[in-house]
């Protein structure tokens, strides 16, 4: 703690009650469903919380941040999903990227970067996944050779959200061949309007449009722009994925449960109290509170910073299991009407619940597919011997 | 929190120590001559957990109890299950706790809760009491331990009736048990006067939503040790010359397993640390959502196991068989997840119009 902090930070109550009467005097953009529009209104959202300061609330005063509490953000997020608002578009910049540049970049990168990535003037894409080091993310080949003052790069990036509006993007490369493969990886930060490098989106079933293919070809990387040490990126890439998980898991945990009340709004509008209904949203519930059971966990080890555990792949199953459930549930009472968008069948919103239903299958899927949760929770968890 | 675990682990010692497989085995019903399932009732061990005083946690310390609150046996009922103890645990436990006019027994003898509201689905088959004044008449086709009992708790709408099991007009009739724990009667009430009743509205509620808390809890248990068995013996059998454990279609379904007995456990303890001091609406809600989650929950990680344990899971010789046959006798008491899904969807999507 630095001598500049010698006050308390607000307390918990105290901050909640004035996230909510800000969010109450601002309210939220609509979201339009088209992407390019969606991008720029979702943008204008961060710099309007930005300028509010409730960007980076946990970040240090230094970074341009809040120098608040992780229990603050979480607090401020739950809020802003109750409000119904959106999140702000550069989501990965300020819980993954930059807290990542925050611990292990240099003063420059911390001064030139952090300022703009906050305010949503820069947004970051990751470019950590290939076609060909999914799960097995440390076997990834895209290839930055050392030039004089900078690298060449080449290579091929996916899953890349927002890549094509992107300005920055945070790159895992292979810098050295002939070590163990998580020993020869580095983490470049690269301006994404570098010669060599093109994007093409990638239409997800759902009709989102958010991931992208990346491609480099010799793209030249001033080497200051190495984010800690040559073949150490491993270490950054895994801290930062390890920090994003606990935040990620409650947020979604908020999604769903305003989602859920939003069902039960719509169904009892309606008056749809059929014994399908009772039955779907009684399911939904269970699944619900199991979820937020687990994440009374979650949070104690977030807060008391016990960094990556195997319950935390635990989390990750009950999560895909929740979120899997409740959309399933809420989308089965849709019945035929599903498919007409437009139709409210039993009081629901068609268009809605079946985006919703679709997107809940990624979730057993990003961040670590169940497969690999369910490995590590046998060998680390259960200490079944390694197959 | 703190006094919880302390609890648990001095229940879970002890457990150890004088509940032992031998014993255990020979009263479910696996011992020498037995037929394979056992009474359900042991007088020596009703007394002896009383003689521990873990019957009276939750009694008031005015009546002789330890004065804790009804969440505080959640934790024991972990235990409860996890080791398989049988007999009327819930009988003794709870309803000195919530019901002033009964006092723990020295002895362990339970009272009965003799309640035709333990389904909603299957009401036809259970029967009705009906009430006029003290006047009971009526039939429950199961009640636990009642002919175990010294007083039979009839639950008669909102009623709370105290009835001696020999007073004229009362038929306590025997019937069998699948369930290794659990011994039934059939109770008749003819123009059965009642001791004593209790119209307390809210006192029939809270005694339904600790049963179904306590019931979970004691499923959560049966799920962990059917887990804690599974693990042991995957990494110890061997074949194709390694611990099956190592294969990765075990292994998944070993973590599969480990990831609903954890969350159910964690639902658990967010039930009881919800429900003390909630209304009656509100802690109606909570049991009945983790009474649904502890029946499936535990039932599917039972169903596992014995799938993990091979042919020797199919068998009474293996614990397993016994957490499942034991799961599958609590899932349906005061409602499995079926039909509770029905009841917590009517309390949210109609929270005015029900009951």
């Amino acid at each position: 703690m630095s001598s500049t902090e010698s006050e308390l930070p607000e307390s918990l109550p105290d901050f909640r009650a004035r996230a909510r009467a800000w969010l109450a005097s601002t309210p939220p953009p609509e979201v339009p469903p088209d992407p390019d529009t969606r991008f720029t209104v979702l943008r204008r959202w961060q710099r309007t919380l930005f300028e509010a300061g409730w960007a980076g609330l946990a970040w240090s005063r230094e970074a341009g941040g809040g120098g608040l509490t992780h229990a603050h953000h979480l607090v401020f997020v739950e809020e802003l999903v109750r409000a119904r608002a959106p999140q702000p578009i550069g989501l990965i910049g300020l819980e993954v990227v930059g807290p990542s540049i925050d611990r292990y970049g240099t003063d420059r990168q911390r001064r030139e970067l952090l300022p703009r990535l906050l305010s949503g003037d820069d947004i970051w894409c990751q470019g950590f996944s290939e076609p060909e080091a999914g799960s097995d993310l440390a076997s990834l080949r895209t290839r930055a050779v050392a030039d004089g003052d900078d690298y060449l790069v080449s290579g091929q990036k996916i899953w890349t959200s927002w890549a094509h509006q992107a300005q920055w993007c945070a790159l895992l490369v292979r810098t050295d061949t002939a070590v163990r493969k998580q020993a020869g990886i580095s983490y470049l930060l690269v301006d994404m309007t570098s010669p060599g490098i093109t994007t093409r989106p990638i239409r997800q079933m759902t009709g989102d449009q958010e991931f992208c293919e990346v491609f480099l070809d010799e793209v030249r990387v001033p080497r200051q722009n190495l984010l800690g040490a040559e073949n150490e990126g491993w270490a950054i890439a895994t801290h930062t994925l390890g920090s994003e998980r606990g935040a990620a898991t409650l947020r979604r945990r908020v999604e769903l449960e305003v989602a859920l009340d939003d069902a039960v709004d719509e169904l009892g509008a309606r008056g749809s109290l059929d014994g399908r209904a009772r039955s779907a949203i009684g399911r939904a519930h269970i699944a619900m509170r199991v979820l937020d059971a687990q994440t009374r966990q979650t949070t104690a080890r977030l807060l008391a910073n016990t960094g990556p555990t195997p319950l935390d792949s635990v989390d990750k199953l009950v999560l895909n299991d929740v979120e899997q459930t409740v959309f399933a549930e809420i989308a089965g009472l849709l019945g035929p009407l599903r498919a007409v968008p437009g139709s409210r069948p039993a009081g629901l919103r068609s268009e809605r619940w079946a985006h919703d239903h679709l997107y809940s299958r990624a979730a057993s899927i990003y961040g670590g597919s169940a497969q690999i949760q369910r490995t590590i929770v046998a060998e680390r968890l259960l200490g079944l011997p390694r197959g | 929190m703190a006094e919880h675990d302390d609890l648990a682990s001095t229940v879970h010692d002890y457990l150890t120590r004088s509940y032992d497989c031998d014993r255990r085995r020979t009263l479910l019903g696996d011992g020498p001559g037995g037929d394979g399932t056992g009474s359900g009732w042991d007088a020596g061990l009703a007394a002896e957990l009383a003689e521990l005083g873990w019957y009276s946690v939750a009694v008031a310390e005015c009546r002789g109890g330890i004065g804790a609150t009804p969440a505080d046996l959640g934790p024991l009922f972990e235990q409860y299950g996890r080791h398989l103890v049988i007999g009327p645990l819930l009988e003794n436990s709870l309803l000195p706790a919530l019901v002033e006019q009964i006092g723990p027994d020295p002895a362990g003898t339970p009272p009965a809760l003799v309640d035709p509201g333990i389904t909603d689905d299957r009401a036809a088959e259970i029967g009705s009491v009906s009430r006029t004044g003290r006047e009971l008449t009526g039939t429950v086709a199961a009640a636990r331990f009642a002919a175990q009992a010294n007083v039979l708790v009839v639950l008669a709408g909102a009623a709370v009736c105290l009835v001696d099991p020999a007073a004229p007009g009362v038929r306590v009739e025997p019937i069998g048990s699948a369930d290794p724990g659990t011994a039934f009667a059939r109770v008749r009430l003819d123009a059965a006067s009642a001791d004593l009743v209790v119209t307390d509205g809210d006192l029939v509620g809270r005694i339904r939503a600790w049963s179904r808390i306590l019931l979970a809890c004691e499923l959560d248990g049966l799920a962990r040790g059917a887990l804690e068995r599974t693990v042991e013996h995957v990494g110890r059998r061997e074949q194709f010359g390694r611990p099956i454990g190592g294969f990765q279609a075990v292994q998944h379904l070993a973590a599969d397993m480990a990831a609903r007995s954890t969350g159910l456990h964690n639902l658990c303890l967010a039930t009881l640390a919800d429900a003390d001091g909630a209304s009656t609406a509100r802690l109606d809600l909570l049991a009945s959502t983790v009474k649904a989650h502890a029946a499936q929950a535990a039932v599917g990680v039972c169903e596992d196991a014995i799938q993990l344990h091979g042919g020797m899971g199919f068998t009474t010789e293996t614990d397993v068989s016994w957490y499942y046959r034991r799961a599958l006798a609590l899932r349906g008491w005061y409602g499995d997840e079926i039909e509770l899904r029905h009841r917590i969807g009517a309390a949210l999507l109609d929270p005015e119009g029900r009951m």
